[in-house]
């Protein structure tokens, strides 16, 4: 775990000298499976700062809802940053107005992990590298980490933040980037009924609320595909069609600007996968094109690239 | 009336339920619990100590529901929905209240809710009551209770091996037929367990004068500070059982008008064909939701719209608690209305 | 299969250099082909071809110009990048792959769109009828589609 103290004096520093308006990072939520993304914005308000491995959301999709010209300090973990790079190359933020503490990332501890393990009513939570202890209402449970991380953040194989103005802590290893090629070949290796099979009872359960979109640092669009009513592009129910429409196309969207954070699948209410579409985006861009996202702040996506030198891939 | 039903009769019971209704109850999707109709292999009764995820309006209100149906050259005829008689079983106290809540706005004196009232009408709920109060919930603090018995057919206690079931209606009374009476012993151990779980719960915040403290605080800086991290999903809302916003739209590839599930947190909820929105940020959407529930409802029909069961606590993506919101508007400033 | 298998045909406008194939596409389509006729392949939006593919297209056609042919420099370029992954991401949710097929055609390849789509129909003939993804719910009985 890094050095809390040593986030919040940075922090203020930044702060009392006036370097940043706003400084985004987490506070204790009510309850102790929800710190809350929370906006500080004086010295003082720093006191309030925690950093845990429950922090469950990405922290850039606020980025988009300050005035763009606000200058504005994160605490970034791994796929933060590289959300925070990518809407700097979209031309949503100025890196100059920013500043990143960047924070190696051991992974989120998805918190219905959590629940699943120890039960309802959890009182206390704490961790440890290797193990974290759990307090219910049904007694003690000493788990250990792997068990609890997120999906996403298992496949992860950059933890470290690439571009942060400060880093808290010293790097992680950077894991094994098979990991995340191996579960797309798994699911690749389904039949093609199986995969539909999969999608549709993923997709079944959505309820529409756009959670995922909102949790997305990627999805700022001020009006998004469902949203729009002339021409509709999709049924606007919750219907099959609808259902599918909505995370095929939410997903295709993200292709070459996902950074596999994994907050949607975090925020969605149903419990709904949705990273082994983006996993296979993602994958295909590595594949295709060398690329992935958020590295640098420069690199455009794939798509907003067009290059003679794919002449060659016509003809297939 | 009150029997007893002891928990191994349960799966024959509801099996024979089955043969003139449609038998709802909370079973397992994934890792939470859903209300599914029951079938005929049967099915372990889930005890989980809280409501299932999406609430029981959905049986009432379904997410999407056809209304009407046309065609290309103008012609039109009403949907119709088959809907057969049902028992739902096993809600908690918190959702029944919630259903009748929204009674109140479908089923008015000179407009009903056709499909609702049918719904409503040919349904019979019967509610598990918690003995062991839930996470999060906080039914006690908002005038109900784990054992709220307002617009029930019939309650089950939970005392170890059987259950006490306190019948309400004559409907429920024929579907509990044949059970054994419960003796004078056995529902004064039930009042107190009752009555225990009733106690367990934590007063969240403090209801007196909240209503004209938020009135008043209209343009406080408050709603700004409640609402700084909220993302504008519909999570709170669509998960909320007395949310009951909808929006109706033409699916034109199919030739239906449907309704589908809305939520005044969504951008496009007020957004107007001029491009004004009157509701533009997060801030007036925040202070619609939560004053619907603590304000008008209670101009409306002089009850809380909130029951308290706590989901938009569990499942709020950023950790958003309407407690901690409503105990901060605590402090607010406010003067007692002087009304008669 | 009975009936021949539906083919939802995406044509670029100037994509077909003879006028009489054009006059065919425009004119002559057998009814099993649905054709919609955009200003570049640029113009066909992943969108397009979701809500042929939801709507029990068996298989969908793209139909473009060779790169540096493009009318409008670089639209066939980026359509290629975009629909190209959105077939392969179609496939990794069920919709085979096979199901999409791209023509991009040259100056000398008259008569070529007739033998393409007549190649894509057996194709589709061996694979089936279309049923993941196809969701799209079907208006009443007995009313024409619009
Ligand atoms: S699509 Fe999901 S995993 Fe990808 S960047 Fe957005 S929130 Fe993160
Ligand atoms: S968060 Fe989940 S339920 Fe909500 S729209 Fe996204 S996938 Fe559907
Ligand atoms: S669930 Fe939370 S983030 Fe979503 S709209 Fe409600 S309060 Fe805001
Ligand atoms: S506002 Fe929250 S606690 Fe109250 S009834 Fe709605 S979901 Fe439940």
């Amino acid at each position: 775990m890094p050095d809390i103290e040593a986030i919040k004096s940075e922090a203020k520093r930044l702060l009392s000298e006036g370097m940043v308006e706003v400084m985004l990072a987490f506070k204790a939520g009510e309850t102790p499976l929800h710190p809350q993304p929370a906006f500080f914005r004086t010295p003082d308000d720093v006191d309030e700062l925690v950093y845990s491995s429950l922090n469950q959301n990405n922290l850039a999709t606020y980025l988009t809802r300050l005035p763009k010209e606000s200058k504005v300090s994160m605490v970034v973990r791994g796929c933060e940053n590289r959300s925070v790079n990518a809407l700097v190359v979209e031309k949503q933020k100025s890196r100059d107005n920013l500043y990143l503490i960047g924070v190696p990332c051991e992974g989120i501890l998805d918190w219905r992990k959590i629940v699943a393990k120890a039960g309802e009513a959890v009182k206390s939570v704490n961790e440890s590298e290797q193990e974290v202890m759990v307090e219910s209402r049904s007694g003690y449970y000493l788990v250990e980490r792997k068990e609890l991380l997120h999906d996403s953040c298992m496949r992860c194989s950059h933890p470290n933040p690439v571009s942060a103005d400060i880093l808290i802590g010293e790097p992680l290893a950077e894991s094994d980037s098979n990991l995340a090629r191996e579960a797309v070949e798994e699911f690749e290796a389904l039949s093609v009924k199986e995969r539909y099979a999969w999608f549709r009872k993923e997709a079944e359960r959505c309820i529409r609320c756009y959670a995922c979109r909102e949790a997305c640092p990627m999805c700022y669009c001020t009006e998004c595909f469902v949203d729009h009513i002339e021409p509709r592009w999709t049924e606007s129910g919750a219907t099959p069609a609808g259902m599918q429409a909505w995370h095929i196309v939410r997903a295709f969207h993200q292709t070459g600007r996902c950074t596999s954070c994994g907050a949607c699948e975090r925020a969605c209410p149903m419990d709904i996968k949705m990273t082994y579409l983006t996993e296979k985006l993602n994958h295909d861009m590595k594949e295709k094109y060398n690329f992935e996202t958020g590295l640098d702040a420069q690199t455009k996506p794939p798509f907003a690239t067009v290059t003679l030198d794919d002449k060659n891939r016509f003809m297939v | 009336m009150n029997f007893i039903l002891e928990k191994q009769a349960l799966p024959d019971l509801l099996q024979t339920w089955r043969a003139n209704f449609d038998v709802y109850l909370p079973q397992n999707l994934e890792r939470f619990t859903h209300f599914m109709p029951l079938a005929a292999e049967g099915v372990t009764v889930i005890n989980e100590p809280h409501n299932t995820r999406i609430p029981p309006k959905a049986l009432f209100l379904p997410m999407t529901e056809t209304l009407v149906k046309f065609t290309r050259f103008g012609g039109y005829e009403n949907a119709k929905h088959e809907i057969e008689p049902r028992i739902v079983f096993a809600l908690r106290p918190c959702d029944a209240q919630a259903v009748q809540l929204l009674d109140t706005s479908f089923l008015q004196v000179k407009y009903s809710d056709p499909f609702w009232l049918e719904r409503r009408e040919k349904t019979i709920t019967v509610a598990l009551g918690c003995h062991e109060p839930c996470d999060n919930g906080f039914c006690t603090t908002v005038g109900y209770g784990p054992f709220n018995k307002a617009d029930l057919d019939a309650m089950l206690t939970d005392l170890g091996d059987f259950y006490l079931v306190e019948t309400f209606s004559e409907a429920a009374e024929t579907c509990f037929n044949g059970f054994a009476n419960a003796s004078e012993t056995i529902c004064v151990q039930a009042l107190e367990v009752q009555q225990r779980a009733h106690d367990q719960m934590p007063v969240a915040f403090e209801t007196e004068n909240l209503k004209e403290k938020l009135e008043q605080n209209f343009s406080s800086n408050y709603w700004d500070k409640v609402s700084l991290s909220c993302l504008g999903c519909g999570v709170c809302t669509f998960l909320c059982p007395t949310c009951f916003c909808f929006d109706i739209v033409d699916e034109t590839q199919r030739r239906e008008r449907v309704r589908n599930w809305d939520s005044c947190m969504f951008r496009t909820y007020s957004l107007e064909a001029s491009g004004h929105n009157p509701r533009p940020s997060r801030v007036e959407r925040t202070r619609q939701r939560l004053s619907h529930k603590y304000v008008y409802w209670l101009d409306q029909v002089n009850q809380i719209g909130c029951t308290g069961c706590g989901r938009c606590v569990r499942y709020c993506p950023v950790g958003l608690d309407i407690r901690s919101m409503l105990r901060q508007a605590q402090s607010l400033p406010f003067e007692v209305s002087h009304a008669s | 299969m009975a009936e021949r298998p539906g083919i939802a045909l995406f044509q670029c406008q100037w994509c077909l250099f003879s006028p009489t194939d054009q006059d065919w596409v425009d004119n002559h389509l057998p009814n099993n082909i649905y054709l919609t006729k955009t200003p570049c392949t640029g113009r066909i939006n992943p969108l397009y071809v979701l809500n042929a593919v939801q709507g029990g297209a068996d298989g969908v056609m793209i139909s473009g110009c060779l790169p540096e042919q493009c009318h409008f420099v670089t639209g066939n370029i980026t359509a290629r990048r975009q629909l190209e992954e959105f077939n392969d991401f179609l496939n990794h949710i069920g919709y085979e792959k096979q199901r999409v097929r791209f023509v991009w055609l040259d100056l000398q390849d008259r008569g070529m769109i007739q033998k393409e789509l007549a190649a894509f129909e057996e194709e589709l003939k061996n694979l089936g009828r279309a049923a993941n993804l196809v969701t799209r719910m079907k208006v009443a009985e007995g009313e024409q589609n619009a």
